[in-house]
């Protein structure tokens, strides 16, 4: 006899990208979250909310392992991408941190040329072999990014010099030149005006057939516009993870709904 | 602790109240215009019924501006929403009244005749059909919104007995079937009374208890139902 998967497990293999299991997580001797547990879903948005100092940042910086250059910072529990444990032994976390790549509030392009902010993740990674290939990645990368009609004719001018929008394609750029496969952005749209949000949303709609994205956000419309899911923390633990039009018609938990209407007080 | 959202609501909630009233006043009016024979009382409901016109507009204005300002999500977003939908059936309670109210003044022409009993049942049934709606909504109260929707079986009842009498009426005697014909008008606009009372209802569980029961009988009959029931 054969033995097929069933539907029910096959769907899961395909969906879930991220999986989280059991994560706690110290600063010494203060726990920032407490046995997480969540499945990020493959090409879909998720956004997490929560008030301040709830975990999200942390949470976010658990799946590409930037945690481990902070100094006291301790993450037990497992968190496996495409099946494996991201604190495997044989795992490099500057390669993870190519396959989950991140973009943060403050746009921080280095002090270089735009072409050299993104040529210069493929080429310590030698993804590239000669300025031909780069050329291409470059072009690639900001077109995904959005941002290639913009700075074709400043490729040499300093990526600082672009406005703050323009600096965030150039850091989702960046991201997407070393190929990842899950793109986290903490609070990407908190210092662009409503315009250059309103770009960086629409990309993100696109970037999520290429890649898994997870946002944070304070913004309630934004999580509500751009996510196919949205997970809640609150006090280091996520109260309620679901489908995001659900979670802003219906909550399940009154947590939740207190959070997203404002009646937290 | 006030939210900024809250007294938008509170607005909002008030006017489709005072809407509310205005639309069970005018139907007790055209209904009384029936049962009194008061053709001057039929005029009036046509001039009451553009002040309900004008408060749907001032809802849908005041709708639009609170999910324009205050995106509102979660039973915020569900009252907003409950609310738009509920000025559009009274503001409908508002029509049939009108409808019933020229009955009204045809009937008026004769004032000898007999108005039958089944109608008047059929009116006290939908009036108080919509005063439940509309104290359910007054109170968010679930309970009552149910008894509301099992109580919309009874009005159909009562409205085919005015019809099967008002027909039996027709053929015992041709020469009023003028006025038989207007039984069977205004026992059909009741009807419609209590549907969109039974719709207030739903809204109202749709704000409670964030469940659209809406067709929900019609549709669980539905052998196709079954399918394409997952949150996709
Ligand atoms: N590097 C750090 N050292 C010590 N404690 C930290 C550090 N980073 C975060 N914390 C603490 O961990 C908790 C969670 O912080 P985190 O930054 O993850 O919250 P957040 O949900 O991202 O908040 P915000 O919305 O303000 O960005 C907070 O109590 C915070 O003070
Ligand atoms: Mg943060």
């Amino acid at each position: 006899m054969t033995t097929i998967s069933r539907p029910a497990e096959r769907s899961q293999l395909y969906l879930t990208k991220i999986t989280t299991r059991d994560l706690n997580v110290w600063y010494g001797e203060k726990q920032a979250l407490f046995s997480v547990n969540l499945d990020i879903e493959r090409n879909r948005v998720t956004s997490l909310i929560g008030p301040s100092g709830c975990g999200k940042s942390t949470y976010l910086r658990c799946l590409n392992r930037m945690n481990d250059v902070i100094e006291g910072c301790r993450v037990e529990g497992k968190i496996a991408l495409d099946g494996d444990d991201v604190h495997g032994e044989d795992v490099d976390p500057v390669q993870l941190r190519a396959r989950v790549g991140m973009v943060f509030q403050k746009p921080n392009p280095f002090p270089k040329s735009v072409w050299e902010n993104v040529a210069y993740g493929p080429r310590i990674h030698g993804l590239a072999t000669g300025r031909a290939e780069l050329d291409e990645i470059v072009t690639t990368s900001l077109e995904r990014a959005g941002l290639f009609a913009e700075v074709k004719d400043r490729l040499d001018d300093p990526g600082t010099g672009l406005s703050g929008g323009q600096q965030q394609r150039l850091c989702i750029a960046r991201a997407i030149a070393v190929q990842p496969d899950v793109i986290l952005m903490d609070e990407p749209c908190s210092a662009l005006d409503p315009i250059a949000t309103a770009r960086i949303e629409e990309l993100m709609e696109e970037l999520r057939a290429r890649y898994t994205i997870v946002i944070v956000t304070h913004s309630m419309q934004q999580a509500a516009r751009v996510s196919q899911r949205t997970a809640f923390f609150h006090l280091g633990a996520v109260v309620e993870e679901g489908e995001t039009g659900k979670l802003f018609t219906d909550p399940r938990e009154e947590r939740t709904r207190d959070y997203i209407t404002g009646r937290f007080g | 602790m006030t939210r900024i959202v809250d007294p938008v609501l509170d607005d909002l909630r008030q006017k489709i109240l005072r809407m509310g009233s205005l639309a069970e006043a005018i139907l007790q009016k055209s209904l009384d215009a029936i049962f009194k024979r008061d053709a001057a009382l039929a005029r009036e409901v046509r001039i009451d019924d553009l002040e309900i016109d004008r408060m749907e507009l001032a809802i849908d204005e005041a709708v639009l501006r609170a999910l324009a300002t205050q995106a509102p999500v979660a039973d915020d977003l569900r009252k907003v929403v409950a609310i738009k939908m509920m000025a559009t059936d009274i503001e409908r309670v508002g029509d049939l009244a009108r409808n019933i109210a020229k009955s009204a003044l045809r009937l008026s022409e004769d004032p000898a005749g007999e108005l039958p009993d089944g109608l008047r049942i059929l009116a006290d049934e939908s009036r108080r059909i919509l005063r439940s709606a509309l104290d359910s909504f007054s109170q968010y109260d679930a309970k009552r919104a149910a008894d509301v929707l099992d109580d919309d079986d009874v009005v159909d009842e009562r409205q085919d007995d005015v019809i099967r009498n008002a027909i039996a009426g027709i053929s015992r005697n041709p020469a009023r079937t003028s006025q038989e014909v207007d039984f069977i008008l205004v026992a059909k606009n009741l009807e419609r009374v209590a549907d969109h009372a039974t719709n207030i209802a739903e809204d109202v569980i749709l704000v409670t208890e964030a469940r659209n029961v809406k067709h929900a009988s019609k549709l669980a009959a539905d052998p196709g139902a079954a399918e394409g029931d997952g949150d996709g």
